[in-house]
C-alpha cells in the first residue's frame, strides 16, 4: 500500500493497553494509526486533520465519546466514527448511529471483528469522498457555465462593431446595441422575421446565404451608405453558422464602421487626382509645343520656336522637380526617410543655402541682409534642414522684385533657434495665405504666372517643421512682402 | 467676310500662347486672357465672337461660373461658350451637353476634351455660327 492510499485511523480510548493492541493491529493491517488518551486530545486531532476513520470510545473521563464524535463530524462531517463500549447498551447504540456514527462496537470485540467493520467503514469512506468530489466539481462547473456566459454576453454587448444573428427562418436571434444604430433600428425583437426591416442591400446579402441550396463556408461583405443625420459607411460582413452536422443554422452579421476610412480614401483619390491634373500640365505644354513647331501650316518665326524651347525646357525641368518633390514626400508619408541626426548649426547652414542661390540673387539684384546671432546647435538631418531654408529662400527670391531686400536673422529664443526670412517680394492675400501650406496650392494671379514652381514647396516645408516638433508662422501684405518665421527646438 | 474674334481663357500660359498662334494662323483674331477673373473683364471689353474656358483654373470651378455668368449676359447668349477640361478623365465623371438639360445647369454650349483638337474645335464653332446666322 502506498502510505497516500492507506487508510488513516484515529484512535481515542482511555484505556492504554486497549489504545495500543488496536493500534498495532491496525498498522499491522497496512493502517496509519494516531491515538489520543483522552476526548480533549481526540477532537484536538479529530477535527485537525481528516481521518478516514475514527474509533472513539464512548466512556472517557473528560469527555462522553457521543460529544467527542459530535466534534469531529461537526468539521469532517465524511469522516467514519465508530463508537466502542464496555457498557454496550442498545439505547446507546442507537443514539450514536442516530447522530452520525457509522457502526458501535461493544468491548472486548474481537480483531477479525474490528477489521470488518474498518474495512466497511473504510468503503463508506471512499464513496462518501468520491460523491463529495463530484458534488464539488459539478458545482464548480456549474458556475463557470454561467460565468462565461454573462461574460460572452458582456464582450459582445461591449464591441463597437454590431452584431446580428438570424436563424435560417430570417429571426432575429441575437445582437449588441451597436448593431441597431447600424441598422438604423430603434428595437430589434427577438425571434420575429428581421429581414424585411433590413437595408436592402443587408438583406440580400442574408438572403444570399440563408437561401443557398446547399451549406457554404463562405463570407459576403457589402458597403452601404447609411444616410441618417450623420454620413454613416458601414461594411457588412455575412458569415454561415453551422449546425454541428453541418447544415445551416443561421447568419450572423457583422457591421463595422468605416465612415473614416471612406473619408481617407476620398483625400487620397482627391491626391491622385491633383497629381494628374498638375502632371498633365506640363507634358500638354511640351506637347503642344513640339506639334506646334512640326506643323508645316503655321509659319513660325525663329526667334518664337526659340522661345518655345526655353518654354519647354522650363517646363520640363519644373515637372521633374514636381516628380521629385512627390518622391520626397511620398518618402515622409510612409517614413521611410533615412535620417541622419547630428548637431547642426543653423548658421552653417543658411550661409551655404544662400551661397547656393548667390547667382540667382545676383541676377535680380537683390540685396541680402543676414544678422546671425550665436544659437545653441540643433539635433537634426543636414538635408532636411537644408531642404526647409532652400525652399523658403528660393522663395524669397523668386517672388521677390529686382532690385528688393531678402533679411534674415537668426537668433535663440528660449528653447528654440528662430530664423526669420523677410523678403520685399509679391506678398499674398489674406485668402491665398489660408492656403499656403496645401499641396499644389500656387496664388495664381498676373505676378506669379511667370515664376515656375511645383507648388509642394512650402508643404514640404511644413511637413519637415512639424516633424521636429517645430513651428511655422507667415505673415503677408499684398503687394509688400512676406515673412516666414521658423522655430526648432533645441 | 469679317475676321471672328475669340477670347481664348487658360491658366496655362504655354497653352494659351499655342492655340493663340494656332488660331492666328486659321485667320481668326484672339484675346487671351489667364483667370476666370481676368475673362470676365476681357469679355466685358472685347465683345468676342466666341469663348473658349479652361475649366480648372484659379479654382477647380472657375470656368463654370464664367461660362455661367457669361451665358446670363445679353450678349453672351448669342455666341458660342465652350469649356475645355481634362477633368472628365481626372475625375471619371462625365460632363456633356447634349441635353437641354445638362446645357440648362452647365450653362455653355459645348465641353471639349483636353487636349483640344483645334478642327473640331473651329467645326463646332463654324456650326454654331451657321446655326446662329452670325
Amino acid at each position: 500500500m502506498e502510505t497516500e492510499n492507506k487508510p488513516r485511523v484515529l484512535v481515542i480510548d482511555d484505556e492504554k493497553g486497549l489504545r495500543l493492541g488496536t493500534k498495532r493491529l491496525l498498522e499491522l493491517e497496512g493502517y496509519i494509526v494516531d491515538t489520543a488518551e483522552n476526548g480533549t486530545d481526540g477532537v484536538a486531532l479529530g477535527t485537525k486533520s481528516e481521518y478516514d476513520l475514527v474509533l472513539i470510545d464512548l466512556k472517557m473521563p473528560d469527555m462522553d465519546g457521543i460529544e467527542v464524535l459530535n466534534e469531529i463530524t461537526k468539521v469532517h462531517p465524511t469522516s467514519i466514527c465508530f463508537i466502542t463500549t464496555a457498557y454496550a447498551s442498545y439505547d446507546t447504540a442507537i443514539e450514536s448511529t442516530k447522530i452520525g456514527a457509522f457502526s458501535y462496537i461493544p468491548k472486548p470485540f474481537l480483531p477479525e471483528e474490528l477489521l470488518l467493520q474498518f474495512k466497511k467503514g473504510y468503503d463508506r469512506r471512499i464513496l462518501l469522498v468520491e460523491s463529495e468530489k463530484w458534488k464539488a466539481e459539478r458545482e464548480a462547473r456549474l458556475l463557470e457555465v454561467a460565468f462565461e456566459k454573462t461574460r460572452l454576453n458582456t464582450i459582445i454587448n461591449s464591441i463597437s462593431d454590431g452584431l446580428l444573428v438570424v436563424n435560417s427562418a430570417g429571426e432575429a436571434v441575437l445582437y449588441n446595441p451597436s448593431v441597431l444604430k447600424y441598422l438604423q433600428l430603434d428595437i430589434i425583437q427577438l425571434e420575429q422575421y428581421i429581414i424585411d426591416k433590413l437595408h436592402p442591400e443587408i438583406a440580400q446579402l442574408i438572403k444570399n446565404l440563408l437561401d443557398a441550396d446547399n451549406y457554404q463556408c463562405k463570407s459576403f461583405s457589402v458597403q452601404v451608405e447609411l444616410m441618417g443625420h450623420e454620413r454613416l459607411f458601414v461594411e457588412a460582413t455575412s458569415s454561415p453558422v453551422p449546425h454541428p452536422d453541418g447544415t445551416l443554422a443561421g447568419v450572423v452579421v457583422v457591421m463595422k464602421n468605416i465612415t473614416e476610412l471612406k473619408k481617407i480614401e476620398l483625400l487620397k483619390s482627391q491626391f491622385v487626382s491633383m497629381v494628374s491634373h498638375e502632371l498633365k500640365a506640363p507634358i500638354a505644354a511640351v506637347y503642344g509645343f513640339l506639334k506646334l513647331m512640326n506643323d508645316k501650316t503655321v509659319a513660325i518665326p525663329d526667334e518664337q520656336k526659340n522661345t518655345f524651347i526655353e518654354r519647354s525646357q522650363i517646363r520640363l525641368d519644373s515637372l521633374l522637380k514636381l516628380v521629385n518633390d512627390l518622391l520626397d514626400i511620398s518618402k515622409m508619408e510612409m517614413k521611410t526617410i533615412h535620417r541622419e541626426i547630428k548637431e547642426i548649426n543653423l548658421q552653417r547652414v543658411l550661409e551655404s543655402t544662400v551661397e547656393l542661390f548667390q547667382h540667382e540673387i545676383n541676377d535680380k539684384k537683390i540685396v541680402l541682409i543676414s544678422e546671425y546671432n550665436k544659437c545653441q546647435p540643433i539635433n537634426a538631418d543636414v538635408e532636411e534642414i537644408t531642404r526647409l531654408f532652400t525652399n523658403l529662400i528660393s522663395n524669397a527670391i523668386k517672388y521677390n522684385k529686382n532690385g528688393g531686400e531678402i533679411h534674415i536673422n537668426l537668433k535663440q529664443s528660449c528653447n528654440y533657434n528662430f530664423v526669420e526670412i523677410r523678403d520685399t517680394g509679391i506678398g499674398m492675400k489674406p485668402e491665398e495665405k489660408e492656403k499656403l501650406f496645401q499641396e499644389f496650392f500656387r496664388a495664381k494671379n498676373d505676378r506669379t504666372r511667370k515664376i515656375s514652381g511645383t507648388g509642394l514647396g512650402l508643404s514640404i516645408v511644413k511637413r519637415i517643421v512639424d516633424s521636429y516638433g517645430g513651428r511655422i508662422e507667415v505673415e503677408s501684405e499684398f503687394t509688400k512682402g512676406s515673412v516666414f518665421r521658423v522655430y526648432l527646438p533645441c | 467676310m469679317q475676321t471672328k474674334k475669340i477670347l481664348y481663357i487658360d491658366d496655362d500660359p504655354d497653352l494659351v500662347a499655342q492655340n493663340k498662334l494656332l488660331l492666328e494662323s486659321m485667320n481668326y483674331h484672339v484675346y487671351t486672357a489667364y483667370s476666370g477673373k481676368e475673362g470676365w473683364d476681357v469679355y466685358q471689353q472685347t465683345k468676342p465672337d466666341a469663348v473658349i474656358i479652361d475649366l480648372i483654373m484659379e479654382e477647380h470651378d472657375s470656368g463654370f461660373i464664367l461660362s455661367y455668368r457669361i451665358k446670363k449676359d445679353v450678349y453672351g447668349k448669342t455666341i458660342p461658350v465652350f469649356i475645355v477640361t481634362s477633368a472628365a478623365y481626372l475625375t471619371g465623371f462625365k460632363f456633356g451637353t447634349s441635353t437641354e438639360e445638362e446645357r440648362e445647369w452647365i450653362k455653355c454650349d459645348a465641353i471639349l476634351n483636353k487636349p483640344v483638337v483645334l478642327s473640331e474645335l473651329v467645326q463646332k464653332l463654324d456650326e454654331f455660327w451657321a446655326l446662329h446666322k452670325k
